[in-house]
């Protein structure tokens, strides 16, 4: 069993030492080790393009993760609300949300707003008051949230849901009995109860965003993402400086999980 | 107007960057000295006022983005233009014009220069996605000097949409380590090594120009075929070998290095650059025929940063420059100014530049192999056979 | 607002590619009886998507049981962590890594090295396999260890307590109380890699398809926006299809119990 355990840590780990050891590669391949430096991680840190590519995604990730955590939650809610057929139909929806694969959504995403561009940008250029100034719409920013935010949405709805389902209702009419008002009850009662699961579903949306690499393929436009850069550059021919970007992701990302961990661990001996 | 371009030499350009670096001669010193600067001093005599004289030294912004094509550029020669104009390029390649095309048409690109190939430019114009070009602003730009059968097709009815960049052949690579010795020197030899020896190892471009088109060469028919008996005929050979190939990437530089690859479909540049490393992998262009291309530099519709665009691009057309980037990458140049910069065994190069009568046979793709739907969606069905 | 863009590609599967690509309106049926020319991507996707997923199941559930059961207190969170961390590089230099170590320098070399032969992997449905395991593994081993974790460790000890050897008590107790990390897991990788796109791309060479792959070349190749709405229509029914039968199967397997969910 341990050899087993031991077994599969090695092939989850064994990519990712090379993937480090490379990023400290002398030379300017990928695949001949020539030497130790730590050139590539200045390369990268000075790299505008790259630090912008993150700050893109790290943007798209939290508006989007934000408007799918706030309209899922909505949503959820109102569903509560809901009963019979109506009900039927609205969960049969999200089922399908849910099973739409994200190269769908990409897709999707892609030709809707391009033929609303088509549309809409001549009208504009026709109405605006100064000639040639018109401003043109075209993917971007827009289009990236829009597609994260959709896909997110029916996980958020599905995790805020399941918490739902779980809360204790005789506190929310306990509540409603003693004079508390509908906002006063929500704020007070259901958010408290809800609330793991809200910050659940952004986490995830978040984090799924923040990685995904194929809707933002179809509907990036202009902007680059950081898996967009990412893609370019293997493209491009690799050096050791897309190792050093992963690299530095996976090291920021294990600090903030053992930060976590550690408060969590303070907080449950407090 | 070339004098002072022509010159400064190689070690030269980089001694004077190096003094720029280090802050021992002023931006303007070495702009004029490397023939960068060229611009300002003839049009601001000659054109007293002109906007164009502002790019050169004004500001230009901090960047420009490039859709290009894979080992086709120095960066050195990148780094040297950020270090001149204060603009970082921005390179993504891509594997086929149909790609390229594909992301323009959905709008938002975000690029400034894109390269486009010989046949592609007239269905840019059509589709209005392409910018006509103001030579003003690209001083560089001596069209006397091109070839023009290379150049030419950078023009559309009487306007110039592209400016040439190079030229090439599309021919194949070959690992002579693994053919015991034996010369190929057909694409019959090609398709049919790859079915037998070479099983397993042979790659083909993610391109249905070339992919096709050579398929097509197979049967002895043209390049450019669209006729669906030609093509019925290619893509019965196409599915017949794809159990065969060891890959279907028009980036096919990594594997022939690493060996995992012993045959490709290769432009001429690729071929010299592997050649170069690895002697044993030879270039070979089908007697059959194949083909011919000229690429473009080219401005898209809507670029953001229109004065970094038209500053890459006379960068890039400066021969001081492009020489470089010609040892670099090892393509021809339509440019006869470049060519006089050039070492003579590179101009004697038999890959760069091969012999008459295996030239005579090749073929310019034709515009309409682009948007043919015949030949995309067998493309597409060859790929996802 | 969720259905929004479905409707949309709907509606374009009906349509016409424009002369230079595109989409022109239209109301054609052709899209749809075209598909036949993309069955080797469906054909891939079906059997690899169900491939993948069951690899993954059968090396995450021992892993799973390992950290759930066996592990001491004091590693278990760690140990878990360690799972999760791969998922925190992106996974397209993930599976860069591998193109190297399945290419013909990487673990061929070291095979042949050994004497075992120098067989090809990378650009093969195995190394694509690998890829899809690499990829998803964290994804199966969380909802297992969470059902398993969540089982009352007594009925064990009762189990073996009245005398049933340990594979029966796994057989008759473990197994069917993890069923439904089981089911939640397996959905959640399977729906993934229907959709799945990048690590044929990076590990297939081209050569191994996927819908994914067939989609990206329609739209962003051969221009083809009608006929690639109708691939896209098609597969989100045959997703439909097998995910609804699948969940309907674990229902009944499960014996009526409702907690077969989707987190």
């Amino acid at each position: 069993m341990r050899i087993y355990a031991l077994a599969v840590y090695l092939f989850l780990y064994i990519p990712i030492g090379i993937i480090a050891l490379f990023s400290f590669n002398a030379g300017k391949h990928a695949s001949q080790f020539t030497g130790f430096s730590l050139q590539w991680y200045g390369k990268a840190l000075g790299n505008p393009f790259v630090t912008e590519a993150f700050q893109t995604s790290l943007i798209v990730a939290a508006v989007s993760a934000l408007l799918a955590t706030v309209f899922g939650t909505m949503a959820a809610l109102a569903l509560q609300s809901v009963k019979g057929r109506l009900r039927v139909a609205f969960d049969a929806l999200i089922y399908v949300a849910v099973m739409v694969p994200g190269i769908v959504i990409g897709i999707a995403t892609l030709i809707a707003l391009v033929t609303v561009f088509d549309w809409l940008n001549p009208t504009l250029a026709a109405l605006w008051p100064v000639a040639d100034a018109a401003p043109q719409l075209s993917l971007g920013y827009g289009s990236l949230i829009a597609a994260h935010g959709l896909f997110s949405m029916a996980l958020v709805i599905i995790i805020v849901r399941a918490r739902i389902a779980g809360m204790d209702r005789s506190l929310i009419e306990a509540s409603a009995d003693l004079g508390a008002t509908p906002w006063g009850t929500f704020r007070q009662v259901t958010l408290p109860q809800i609330f793991p699961g809200i910050l659940a579903g952004f986490l995830l949306a978040f984090t799924f965003s923040f990685d995904d690499f194929i809707i933002a393929f179809f509907v990036a436009g202009s902007q680059t993402t950081l898996p967009i850069y990412v893609f370019s550059s293997i493209r491009r021919g690799v050096t050791p400086e897309i190792n050093a970007i992963g690299s530095m992701v996976l090291a920021v990302s294990l600090i903030l999980l053992i930060t976590a961990q550690l408060v969590l661990r303070r907080d449950r001996k407090a | 107007m070339t004098d002072r371009n022509d010159t400064i030499s190689r070690e030269m350009f980089i001694a004077e960057l190096m003094r720029y670096r280090k802050g021992s001669v002023t931006r303007r010193h070495f702009l004029g000295v490397t023939g960068l600067g060229l611009a300002t001093t003839v049009l601001g005599s000659a054109v007293p006022g002109l906007r164009g004289a502002a790019w050169a030294q004004a500001d230009i912004g901090d960047r420009v983005v490039l859709a290009s094509w894979p080992n086709y550029h120095d960066p050195a020669n990148f780094e040297a233009f950020q270090t001149a104009t204060g603009a970082a390029v921005d390179l993504s390649v891509f594997g086929s014009n149909e790609e390229m095309l594909a992301k323009l048409q959905a709008g938002g690109s975000g690029w400034d220069v894109f390269v486009p190939t010989n046949y592609t430019i007239s269905t840019y114009v059509a589709e209005d996605l392409i910018e006509a070009l103001d030579l003003s602003r690209i001083p560089n730009y001596d069209l006397a000097s091109f070839d023009p059968r290379f150049a030419e097709p950078g023009t559309v009815d009487g306007v110039v949409y592209a400016v040439s960049r190079n030229w090439g052949t599309t021919g194949y690579a070959v690992n002579t380590a693994q053919t015991g010795g034996k010369k190929l020197t057909s694409w019959k030899e090609f398709w049919d090594i790859t079915r037998a020896e070479f099983s397993g190892r042979t790659m083909v471009h993610d391109y249905q120009l070339t992919t096709i088109g050579n398929a097509l060469k197979y049967f002895g028919y043209s390049f450019n075929s669209i006729d669906p008996k030609e093509l019925a005929d290619a893509e019965k050979l196409l599915l017949e070998v794809k159990p065969h190939l060891f890959a279907i990437n028009s980036d096919y530089q990594p594997s022939m290095r690493s060996g995992d690859a012993w045959m490709t479909m290769c432009w001429t540049g690729d071929g010299k650059q592997l050649h170069r490393d690895i002697p044993e992998i030879e270039y070979v262009l089908g007697s059959e025929g194949g083909e011919l291309w000229s690429d473009f530099l080219a401005i898209p519709k809507g670029a953001p940063h229109l004065d970094a665009a038209y500053a890459l691009i006379n960068y890039l057309l400066d021969p001081a420059v492009n020489v470089k980037e010609v040892l670099f990458h090892g393509y021809p140049v339509a440019d006869k100014r470049v060519d006089a910069l050039l070492p003579p065994e590179i101009l004697n190069d038999p890959i760069m530049y091969p012999a008459a009568d295996l030239l005579s046979p090749l073929e310019f793709g034709a515009a309409v192999t682009l948007t043919d739907p015949g030949r995309a969606e067998l493309m597409a069905r060859f790929k996802s056979a | 607002m969720l259905v929004l863009p479905l409707v949309v590609v709907f509606v374009f599967s009906f349509g016409e590619r424009g002369p230079a690509g595109g989409y022109v309106p239209a109301f054609t049926f052709d899209n749809f009886l075209n598909l036949g020319t993309r069955w080797a991507a469906f054909k891939n996707t079906l059997v690899l998507a169900p491939v993948g997923t069951l690899a993954c199941l059968l090396i995450a559930y021992p892993l799973a049981y390992f950290l759930a059961i066996r592990a001491g207190d004091r590693w278990k969170t760690l140990l878990l962590i360690l799972v999760i961390v791969p998922f925190w590089t992106s996974i397209l230099i993930r599976s860069y890594a591998w193109i190297f170590l399945l290419g013909g320098q990487g673990l061929p070399a070291l095979l042949d090295s050994l004497g075992l032969g120098n067989p090809r992997l990378i650009n093969t449905p195995f190394a694509v396999l690998v890829g899809i395991v690499y990829g998803y593994l964290p994804l199966m081993v969380f909802p297992i260890y969470v059902s398993l974790e969540r089982l009352d460790k007594r009925l064990l000890e009762a189990s073996s307590d009245l005398g049933c050897p340990p594979a029966r008590t796994f057989l008759n107790v473990t197994l069917p109380l993890s069923m439904a990390g089981v089911a939640t897991g397996c959905m959640l990788v399977f729906i993934l890699l229907m959709g799945e796109f990048l690590i044929p791309a990076m590990l297939g060479g081209g050569k191994v398809f996927f819908v994914g792959n067939a989609l990206v070349d329609l739209f962003l190749q051969s221009r083809n926006w009608a006929f690639g709405s109708a691939v896209a229509v098609a597969l989100v029914l045959v997703m439909l299809v097998t995910v609804t039968a699948y969940m309907r199967a674990t229902r009944r397997w499960a014996g009526g119990r409702d907690d077969v969910s989707l987190m």
